[in-house]
């Protein structure tokens, strides 16, 4: 009997509860749909912010003091510690591997550079540019410098490494070194280690990579007699921002406390897992670049939970006021069920589990199109797609059951309350 | 008289408006909150990126190895936060080391990344050191460190993670030239400046960070949009919720629809008195609502950009036109699409009650 109720209230009136269940799918939708992007817009962020450089520099353990700036040395490099170039792969073997997005090793040293007009000194570095690797876990990747490069401007061509080849003539040059050295670009030369070596373009990045000249790992280290030796590695990782528990001092904390410090993506704890994997080797966070992440990570993050708070404030109205409206519109059916002897608790109950009913099938609806939303707006932001949390669709459904359960409790126990008879005259 | 029934509709119906009036100030709310955000994303983002380090570099050009020390006035002229940096070699204990002179003062803005045990910065007489500087020389706080060209007091270790780490920083005297001077401008500011300092000084190249520019513009970019994208979103769910509070409004009021047509209004006057009765109620609540965005806009802004400029931050207060038009739009909106009832309305139908 109560089923056959609640059947024949949807039945009969199918647009009624159409509109009903609409604006709940609606409602939901756009709460579904915010949801979706505030918790995934702090990844998204995280992701775009890896243009700022590599956040962590890997170097050999007790290198000497380097004695350099604006790219000169002035002292002969120690040779005696380096990182062996085999091991570099194994940088992605970490636990926090998936949050590696890119690293680069390199090969520093001076040398004159001159050019048909010029004479100079300067420093060379021996770098991957993009190449395919394989980790210990059987990781596939590119790595190099060109994963740090999505900002700089490269005028001519990137040296294409993908095969070994250590005695390909090319180099890149940094803006600044091809200006004094008056070189054409690309496609001159210049003289490096008695060979002459062709320009295939230059890279203007406005940092110490302007007054540099590039060329392949596997070159310098012929021609500077260090075979299969890197000088730094840099890493680009995706990272949690610092809180309190991040700076706080490893060798103090308990085993739980560190278990938790270790599976964080924490600047450091990726630094201490990489100093695991690369033996003999110091990994200090860059923090000119990891602030800065930090920081705009949060302001961002704070803004959405903001906006996020004001949408779901507004599709809770909605949905709440929907129901509200459509059990004022319906007093008189109370009221005759009222007068034919129907209970205050059963009549509430049959209003109650419609109102579930069409809450739920809204919120599903609803997280559905949600789902839909997520992924214009990650295309349209983003340019990539993006798709609904996991436990997300649920939790909007069961939300969005209770908020309108809540629309229509306070209007259901005033029209229980009043006297049939003055609803069904129309008195009221 | 059309007035006296639009105000007797309000009043009379005082419980049923007040959701229609309180959904209508949380839409001018949230409009006046999330326009205020919107319309200055850039001015605050960057008030934030301030924090973030240098973004430029002015360096010498050609064959100059130095920078002149007066384009530091010169920028700050322009608008823009400067610091002279002059980098030497230096000897300590017999060993050499690489010494810059830092003006404190100007760099306290450009170095907010430093990782600082003790003091951020050095007087006339001392110094401080980066940590693996001071791990090779083994130098701790507080102690003198026998610079050969000017023994000091050591007052700080820093941690940076860059060159820093190497060096010795000590305070910059007044040295006519310098090895480069580092730049924090706002986006904008930036072709105006190269331009200004090509022109004063033409051995000098004004570098632009590339790594820190494109990406701030491009989180300010992204960002803009999700949060345009949501507005759109929120807006359009605050227009369903007053378009179905008005309908039921209409529905409700069937007999009183009736009656007028009854007594022989038009249905065009009726609309008429429905629209005028929305539009007094949308304007009501778009200024309760405009004064409680402003809260909440004030409140984001010091919460969410506290170094963000400005008297009131995030506070808009022209956001209120917008708000007002975008309130008023929705509220006739959601009069106008259930206004067709009115037409199709048969008062005596209505009256005997089908």
């Amino acid at each position: 009997m109560f089923l056959r109720l609640v059947w024949e209230s949807i039945r009969r009136s199918p647009r009624r509860k159409l509109m009903t269940v609409a604006a709940v799918a609606l409602g939901s939708a756009v709460a579904t749909a915010m949801l979706g992007v505030m918790l995934d817009v702090g990844d998204r962020v995280n992701h775009e912010l890896r243009s700022l450089g590599a956040n962590l520099l890997v170097m050999p353990k007790a290198a000497s003091l380097p004695v350099e700036f604006g790219g000169i040395s002035y002292r002969p490099v120690s040779t005696a510690n380096y990182i062996p170039e085999d091991a570099v792969p194994k940088i992605k073997s970490i636990f926090w591997s998936l949050n590696i997005m890119g690293f680069a090793p390199s090969l520093r040293a001076h040398t004159r550079i001159g050019s048909s007009a010029v004479q100079l000194t300067a420093p060379v570095e021996g770098v991957w540019f993009r190449r395919p690797v394989e980790s210990p876990g059987g990781i596939r990747t590119l790595a190099g410098i060109r994963n740090f490069a999505s900002t700089w401007k490269v005028e001519g061509a990137w040296i294409d490494d993908s095969e070994r080849n250590d005695r390909a003539a090319e180099c890149m040059l940094g803006a600044s070194l091809a200006r004094r050295l008056k070189v054409a670009s690309p496609g001159g030369t210049v003289d490096m280690y008695g060979a002459p070596f062709l320009i295939t373009g230059t890279l203007d990045t406005g940092g110490d990579e302007d007054d540099r000249a590039f060329v392949r790992a596997e070159v310098l280290q012929r021609l500077v007699n260090r075979p299969g030796q890197m000088d730094a590695v840099q890493v680009g990782a995706l990272t949690k921002p610092e809180d309190d528990f991040a700076r706080r001092d490893i060798k103090k904390m308990t085993p739980v406390e560190y278990d938790r410090w270790y599976c964080t993506p924490y600047i450091r704890s990726i630094a201490h897992q990489i100093e695991e994997a690369l033996p003999s080797t110091a990994a200090k966070p860059v923090w000119r670049v990891a602030d800065s992440e930090g920081k705009m990570l949060g302001k961002v993050s704070g803004l959405m939970f903001l906006v996020a708070v004001a949408a779901l404030l507004s599709a809770g109205l909605t949905v709440w006021s929907v129901m509200t409206a459509m059990v004022l519109e319906r007093r008189p059916e109370i009221a005759i069920m009222q007068a034919i002897g129907g209970g205050a608790w059963l009549i509430a109950a049959l209003f109650f589990f419609e109102v579930a009913l069409e809450g739920a099938v809204g919120g599903l609806i609803g997280s559905l199109a949600g789902a839909a939303l997520i992924d214009w707006v990650g295309r349209s932001a983003f340019d990539s797609s993006g798709g609904i949390p996991p436990l997300l669709g649920p939790m909007v459904v069961a939300v969005a059951v209770i908020v309108a359960i809540g629309g229509a409790a306070n209007p259901i126990r005033r029209a229980l309350s009043m006297e049939p008879a003055r609803v069904l005259r129309g008195d009221a | 008289m059309f007035w006296r029934f639009v105000l007797s509709g309000l009043r009379y119906r005082r419980r049923r408006l007040l959701v229609t009036f309180s959904a209508l100030a949380v839409a001018s709310a949230l409009a006046t909150v999330l326009f205020s955000v919107y319309s200055d994303l850039d001015r605050k983002l960057r008030g934030e990126f301030r924090q973030n380090g240098a973004n430029a570099v002015l360096a010498p050009a050609g064959d100059s190895a130095t920078v002149p020390r007066g384009a530091v006035e010169e920028a700050e002229r322009a608008g823009v936060a400067a610091a002279p940096f002059l980098f030497a070699v230096g000897r300590l204990g017999g060993e050499p080391v690489v010494v810059a002179a830092i003006d404190f003062g100007r760099a306290a803005t450009l170095t907010g990344f430093w990782r600082v045990e003790g003091e951020r910065r050095a007087a006339p007489g001392e110094c401080l050191a980066g940590s693996e500087a001071a791990k090779h020389f083994g130098l701790a706080s507080g102690q003198r460190v026998d610079l050969d060209s000017a023994p000091c007091i050591l007052r700080g270790i820093v941690t940076t993670g860059g060159p820093e780490d190497a060096q010795i920083l000590v305070p910059l005297g007044s040295a006519e030239s310098v090895s480069l001077i580092q730049i924090r401008a706002d986006a904008p500011r930036l072709p105006e400046l190269r331009e200004r300092m090509a022109r004063k000084f033409p051995g000098v190249d004004l570098r632009l960070l590339y790594a820190v520019t494109e990406t701030e513009a491009n989180v300010v970019l992204k960002v803009g949009k999700v949060l345009f994208l949501l507005s759109v979103l929120i807006l359009t769910i605050t227009t369903l919720c007053v378009t179905t509070n008005f309908s039921a409004l209409l529905l409700e009021r069937r007999k009183e629809i009736g009656i007028l047509k009854a007594i022989g209004a038009g249905e065009r006057a009726i609309a008429s008195l429905f629209f005028a009765e929305s539009l007094t109620l949308a304007l009501s609540s778009t200024f309760a609502g405009y004064a409680a965005g402003l809260v909440a806009a004030f409140w984001i802004g010091k919460r969410i950009f506290p170094s963000a400029s400005g008297v009131l931050p995030g506070v808009d207060l022209l956001a209120f036109f917008p708000v007002a038009a975008t309130t008023l739009t929705v509220a006739a909106l959601a009069t106008l699409l259930p206004a067709s009832r009115i037409w199709r309305l048969e008062a005596a139908q209505v009256l005997r009650g089908d």
